[in-house]
């Protein structure tokens, strides 16, 4: 059975009050059962890519010094906490699935939306192409293990020709085209791969756990000589790190640093306000599903550091990490476990069974793949979007006639992907890790923002009619106060990824043109499109974002 | 100022405003009419699902006024009756002071509630039409044709309004082009007002074009959207209408009518005017027809609609989705 419209207005298919003020609710289309705590836990946990984690985790430990992630997995998780609370109102005020850039349309203005709408578009592109490349650095893992897994020495040795910035972009190429491949297939079975590949990440995720609570720190040291046919492998890299000017320990300025990463990190936990039109009483569900959620993955988080630090070993980590990037050749002259795999290279390294090394392997590079597929859906919608305001050509919304799949839009994205693909493999593209972080900091500024600006500009969204004028104004209050808390905590995180030297420096010119042209894509199609439009004596693009007047 | 429009040689002839699926809301109703002067259009559409879906009991106690708003209960002065029964109309709620004894007897008697509810939704139109009447420039044509949510009583409300043009299941001339309308839907989960086999359906649109006569070009205001053009696409909902999770998202599937994509294919009108999907705002093309829907996002106050822009002959100039 389907849905022709879900369409019921905010509150109206609730419940809560006594029985004899409840609405009364005639039977038209869109009424549906709407979903309760679990599913939306459910979405909200799905839309995270928890094997991320490791590729964070090695982000923080090789560009910091003295790195741990206590304090900014922690950090990070009440940045969200804040943020949870301004999408709360923001999904009262516009309970339809939606984005960023639709609550700054319905809040700022049409046109400050469209133009976050062609910014989230281009960066999303480069999401994308980043995400890939994520693929990429870690196919000479996947390889190695399932040369391993396989007892095949051929396969293992492959990845060893894979490791140049040539080979890593056109192995991010490959990734990219075979999402666009899958995205050809229809929604639904898009949607079952995606199902899979998650449940693939997640088992990945709880196997690795359970690997690492069974053995000590002996069986990890005597493992890894093993692995790296070293007698004193463990020794060695941190020996070797010490020389190469590795500095271990702790520090909180290293732990403020890295909460941006951590951002990053949780990125997806509040995704159930995009079903928000289809949420039993919504702001409470979304409420409980994002904080469990957040709960879930904070415990999760913090056991797998734990563990891994209790395993490992803190100064082990951050010298196998860092010795990967100063001197590669010192550190495969010890050991042939990828610098970059972290926690899952540790698992790979403990694994005693084929099963288990194939899913370390491959979880990563799987998980990317869903990520990217989901990305691609949004991407194309926001494409979408721009091409219904006439920004973009109506062309690019075109829907296939065989497969109804938006085939010029995947196009469209499948090239600019594959352009930054080798931007970001060949001309050093800053760091790529930084840049994904700062994007999604500004997409949560964006929220931030259209929170703040709620109470004054759209009051009428969220008021409750008949509200007393005192406590409207203590409501009105609040709002705006969550909304500039979750502005400050993410211009916190955009401060820490901008401002901060050791993070800063690794920025190009070649990256902040990058985000120039992001930023000002929105603004820059716009005008041209206008423009072309104006000499062509077609409608006016202004009137498409037109404020109606009521009276 | 808007210019007059032209494409190569030819000029507007005929400027469309096209919405949908207001559902009730009061705040854009009025902003349909508004629209009529912003965007200089000869002709505004209202193309279906008006009615309103939800009546909120006002219980009068004490002096007192007693609703659930919101998921809360709100208590006012009776002295402030407007403000809150145009707060809830603004959304698209019918606000009914009652007393709880009559809420009692609603509850138990759905014959009732369903008499309720059509009163409403006529006492409703025929203030939207009064009001068409008060506001429009007289050059402006006002046109209301339902959709499946909508009861049949309400089309006679709208048939006998001087003011306003009610051509459902008709062939209407708008000049350059004449207009066909329809507000059957395929069957729906719900089974609402206005429903039918595709196959019936295909029946009824074939009747209806069969009359246009030959060589004469034509838009269809068909509200329910071709099958999988883009324009179509909603959350699956399982056995007990809870939408379908795969992936982590709800699932979504085209949900439009075949009979309406064939018709569009083998009659290939200019244009395709179509609603019931809020959510699957755009523009496609099939063949040489352009098929829209603007979407609708009512409860939040936000009129969403399209401009049309016809020559001479029928063809389309030019088109513009807005918002506002």
């Amino acid at each position: 059975m389907t849905s022709s419209e879900a369409s019921v207005p905010a509150g109206a298919a609730q419940t809560g009050g006594t029985a004899s003020t409840r609405l009364f609710i005639r039977q038209t289309s869109g009424l549906v059962r709407e979903l309760g705590i679990p599913a939306a836990t459910g979405i909200s946990l799905a839309s995270v890519a928890v094997v991320n984690t490791f590729i964070n985790f090695n982000a923080g430990l090789t560009d910091f010094a003295k790195s741990d992630m206590y304090l900014p997995l922690v950090a990070a998780a009440i940045i969200w906490l804040v943020a949870m609370f301004a999408y709360r109102y923001l999904l009262r005020a516009v309970p339809r699935a939606g984005g960023e850039y639709v609550y700054l349309s319905r809040i700022v203005s049409p046109v400050a939306g469209s133009m976050a709408g062609l910014g989230i578009a281009v960066v999303f592109t480069y999401i994308l192409s980043t995400n890939a490349h994520f693929a990429a650095q870690f196919t000479p893992f996947m390889l190695s293990g399932l040369g391993a897994a396989f007892h095949s020495t051929a396969v293992a040795n492959a990845g060893n020709h894979l490791t140049s910035n040539i080979a890593i972009a056109w192995l991010s190429v490959i990734v990219m085209l075979i999402v666009a491949a899958l995205s050809l297939f229809s929604v639904k079975i898009v949607a079952r791969i995606i199902f899979w590949l998650i449940v693939l990440q997640v088992l990945a995720f709880v196997v690795l756990i359970g690997i690492l609570a069974v053995n000590s720190h002996s069986d990890f040291t005597s493992a890894l000589a093993t692995y790296s046919n070293h007698p004193n492998a463990y020794g060695a890299i941190i020996a070797s790190a010490k020389a190469n000017g590795v500095v271990f320990g702790t520090s909180i300025a290293s732990a403020v640093a890295i909460i941006p990463f951590m951002v990053l990190n949780y990125n997806g936990v509040l995704y159930s306000y995009y079903v928000g039109g289809e949420l039993r009483r919504p702001g409470r569900t979304y409420l409980y599903a994002s904080a469990i959620s957040i709960g879930v993955l904070v415990v999760l988080w913090v056991g797998v550091w734990a563990l891994l630090r209790a395993r490992a070993g803190l100064t082990f980590m951050q010298a196998q990490a860092n010795l990967g990037v100063v001197n590669p050749t010192a550190y495969a002259k010890i050991t042939s476990l990828n610098s970059v795999a972290g926690g899952l290279g540790y698992g790979m390294v403990l694994s005693t069974d084929p099963i288990t090394k194939i899913l370390f392997a491959t979880a990563v590079p799987l998980a990317e793949i869903a990520v990217n597929l989901a990305f691609l859906m949004v991407t194309t919608r926001v494409l979408f979007a721009q091409a219904f305001d006439r920004l973009l050509p109506v062309n690019v919304a075109k829907i296939g006639d065989r497969n109804h799949a938006p085939n010029v839009a995947i196009g469209i994205v499948l090239v600019i992907g594959i352009g930054f693909c080798f931007l970001t493999s060949l001309v050093n593209l800053g760091n790529i890790v930084a840049l994904q972080s700062l994007f999604f900091a500004l997409i949560l500024l964006a929220g931030g923002v259209a929170a703040t600006a709620l109470p004054m500009r759209r009051a009428d969204l969220i008021e409750t009619p008949g509200m007393p004028d005192d406590a409207r104004r203590r409501w009105l209050r609040n709002v705006a106060l969550v909304g500039g808390a979750t502005t400050v905590l993410a211009l916190f995180t955009v401060y820490e990824l901008i401002a901060h030297q050791s993070v800063y420096g690794k920025f190009s010119w070649e990256s902040i043109l990058t985000l120039v042209i992001v930023l000002g894509a929105g603004p820059v199609i716009y005008l041209i499109a206008r423009t072309v439009r104006r000499q062509r004596d077609s409608l006016d693009l202004n009137m498409a974002m037109h404020e109606l007047p009521p009276e | 100022m808007l210019r007059s429009k032209s494409k190569g040689s030819k000029k507007r002839e005929l400027r469309i405003y096209f919405a949908t699926d207001l559902h009730g809301s009061e705040v854009c109703f009025r902003k349909f009419l508004a629209a009529a002067k912003v965007y200089e259009a000869d002709v505004i559409i209202l193309g279906g699902d008006f009615a309103g879906k939800a009546i909120v009991p006002v219980l009068t106690e004490n002096g007192s006024l007693r609703a659930h708003v919101g998921g809360e209960d709100v208590t006012v002065p009776e002295s402030e009756w407007d403000r809150l029964a145009a707060g809830l109309a603004k959304t698209g709620l019918y606000p009914v002071r009652m007393e709880a004894a009559e809420v009692a007897l609603l509850e138990q008697d759905s014959a009732e509630l369903d008499r309720l509810f059509r009163s409403e939704i006529a006492a409703q139109m025929q203030r939207w039409c009064d009001l068409a009447a008060e506001r429009l420039d007289p050059a402006v044509r006002c046109i209301i044709t339902p959709g499946n949510d909508d009861p049949v009583d309400a089309d006679p409300v709208i048939a006998a309004h001087p003011r306003v043009e009610c051509p459902e299941l008709e062939l209407c001339d708008l000049g350059p082009v004449t207009m066909a309308s329809l507000g059957v839907v395929p069957t729906t989960p719900w089974n609402t007002e206005r429903e039918c086999s595709e196959d019936e359906l295909a029946k009824q649109i074939d009747e209806m074009l069969e009359q246009v006569p030959s060589g004469q070009p034509c838009i269809l205001n068909l509200h329910c959207p071709p099958y999988a053009s883009g324009l179509d696409d909603a959350p699956e909902l399982d056995g007990t209408l809870k939408p379908v999770i795969r992936g982590g998202r709800p699932s979504i599937i085209p949900v439009g009518s075949h009979a309406v994509r064939e018709a569009i294919k083998r009659y290939q009108p200019v244009v395709g005017l179509h609603g019931h999907i809020h959510e699957s705002r755009g523009a496609q093309k099939i063949g040489r027809t352009l098929c829209v829907n603007p979407g609708s996002d009512y409860s939040s106050g936000v009129l969403r609609g399209a401009v049309i822009d016809l020559a001479q002959d029928g063809s389309c100039l030019d088109f513009l989705l807005t918002t506002g």
